[in-house]
């Protein structure tokens, strides 16, 4: 395969050769990696596993407030520092350039950033090993073309690009495409794989055209309805359909068919249930700057359907932590930065089920002055937190309700 | 209910600090037209639904403006 990434909305067209000669002639490297593009991004990982240095994921679409936040800095000039050409010998092809990338890397690490349980998102760092559990390199796997269709800075990205990236894949950007575009670039490239959160195959429907090139479509948290999977069954004709669970703090769990999930056996030591909750053992977990106990509590409710073997299906989650198609929002931290805003005295955030996103968020605000409108509270969150985390319908009201024990009510 | 659809978008639309449409024809595409992205998309159903008591998107992606007249006179 040929072409490394084709990424549109970038006008970028990038081969394996190109690539190479690209990083053979960098000359500097910074540990901090923000950019819109996709090329870029993967570059700068790249570069980091062949450098064995940390690397620092940031979103594109990180506001200057939250940057500081979040890395003590809103500009990283400062820490671009030069490449020792004498510890990175020239590559001479995509052969050899895979094979450096496979090999053990003992320092390296990625870092990027989660919602936390507290206000503000918080950081968690993967080694090699722990973000290449699941890479399945195969001969098969080496004909792969991968529509991409996640945030590269994103714990469900990277997995893609990784597979992909091992297996000397083609990557075609589909993120952030429009339904015409997405459906143009999977007919022209022969996309064969699809990763991707529900609402993004949500809004490929309905559609009259069928894709037969496109072999698995994986998707992950909530499940399709029945009527959403058999459209996606029209439309893609030759495809397996599979579900995963997974998270920032532990990357894909487990797979499964429909919506139970059976445990093989070499799991059954490292996950655990309490209270029918799924906890998962530390050593699967990435590092984060929080002590984490031996077991990890996931905030999953899950249902048990059998025990030998293990099989059971999601229900719910335990946290506040609010799904907005595919993005995790955390109420506490939208309500922090809203409170922010001289003139507000309260605000309680809460989710609404929406047939595209899952959930959207919503915020009840009682205010100081009838100054404050709900463009005006959106536009100065335009500054403080990323879009998705912006609650798209404001109600005013003289008080918020709470439930009886005087807590925020949050459904 | 063209007067009101109007206004509902104008609404999305200056809350993402987006320029205001003049007037509006069924033949506008709301994501290639009018540029709305997946979370417009979804505050439009919910103010679509506060207003007409109607999932506009409950069997899947409206992508003119003439499909949510549709939608919403079929009820």
């Amino acid at each position: 395969m040929k072409l490394f990434i084709k990424d549109i909305d970038n006008e970028r067209l990038v081969t394996w050769n190109f690539l190479i000669d690209d990083i053979n002639n960098t000359s500097i490297y910074n540990p901090y990696c923000k950019s819109a593009d996709y090329y870029t991004v993967f570059k700068h990982i790249i570069l980091s596993l062949l450098l064995d240095e940390e690397i620092i994921l940031l979103d594109s679409d990180f506001t200057k407030s939250e940057l500081i936040q979040l890395t003590g800095h809103s500009d990283y000039a400062e820490f671009i520092k030069p490449i020792d050409k004498s510890k990175m010998s020239l590559l001479g092809n995509k052969k050899e350039l895979i094979e450096k990338l496979s090999n053990s890397h003992n320092k390296w690490k990625i870092t990027l950033f989660t919602s936390g349980t507290t206000g503000i998102p918080k950081k968690v760092s993967h080694d090699f090993n722990s973000i290449t559990r699941f890479v399945k390199v195969s001969e098969r796997n080496k004909k792969s073309i991968w529509g991409f269709a996640y945030n590269p800075t994103h714990m469900a990205g990277i997995q893609v690009f990784f597979q992909a990236l091992l297996n000397g894949n083609s990557m075609i950007r589909l993120f952030g495409l429009n339904t015409e575009g997405i459906y143009t670039e999977i007919k022209n490239n022969g996309i064969t794989h699809i990763s991707a959160t529900p609402t993004f195959y949500r809004l490929l429907l309905p559609c009259s055209e069928a894709f037969p090139s496109v072999e698995r479509i994986t998707s992950g948290g909530e499940k399709f309805n029945e009527k959403t999977f058999k459209q996606l069954n029209e439309i893609f004709p030759n495809a397996k359909i599979t579900n995963v669970y997974a998270s920032t703090e532990a990357g894909t769990l487990f797979a499964s068919q429909n919506d139970i999930f059976t445990i093989r056996p070499e799991y059954e030591n490292i996950i655990r249930i309490d209270n029918n909750e799924l906890l998962i053992h530390h050593t699967l977990m990435g590092s984060t700057d929080t002590e984490i106990d031996e077991w990890y509590h996931t905030g999953d409710v899950i249902e048990i359907v059998s025990n030998n073997p293990l099989k059971f299906r999601f229900v719910n989650r335990k946290s506040e932590m609010i799904n907005v198609g595919g993005y995790k929002v955390n109420p506490t931290e939208v309500e922090e930065a809203i409170l922010t805003l001289p003139g507000i005295k309260n605000v309680r955030v809460y989710p609404k089920s929406n047939s595209i996103l899952g959930n959207i968020i919503c915020c009840e605000v009682v205010t100081r002055s009838n100054q404050i409108t709900e463009s005006s509270i959106r536009a100065f969150l335009q500054s403080k937190i990323q879009e998705y985390k912006i609650p798209r319908v404001i109600r005013f009201v003289e008080e918020l309700s709470t439930t009886r024990t005087g807590k925020l009510k949050r459904n | 209910m063209h007067e009101k659809i109007l206004k509902i978008i104008n609404t999305v639309l200056e809350n993402r600090s987006k320029k205001r449409l003049e007037s509006l024809t069924p033949e506008m595409h709301l994501r290639n037209d009018i540029g709305f992205d997946s979370l417009d998309l979804a505050e439009l159903t919910v103010r679509i639904e506060a207003e007409y008591d109607i999932d506009i998107f409950e069997d899947g992606i409206v992508n003119t403006v003439a499909e949510i007249l549709k939608k919403l006179e079929s009820y």
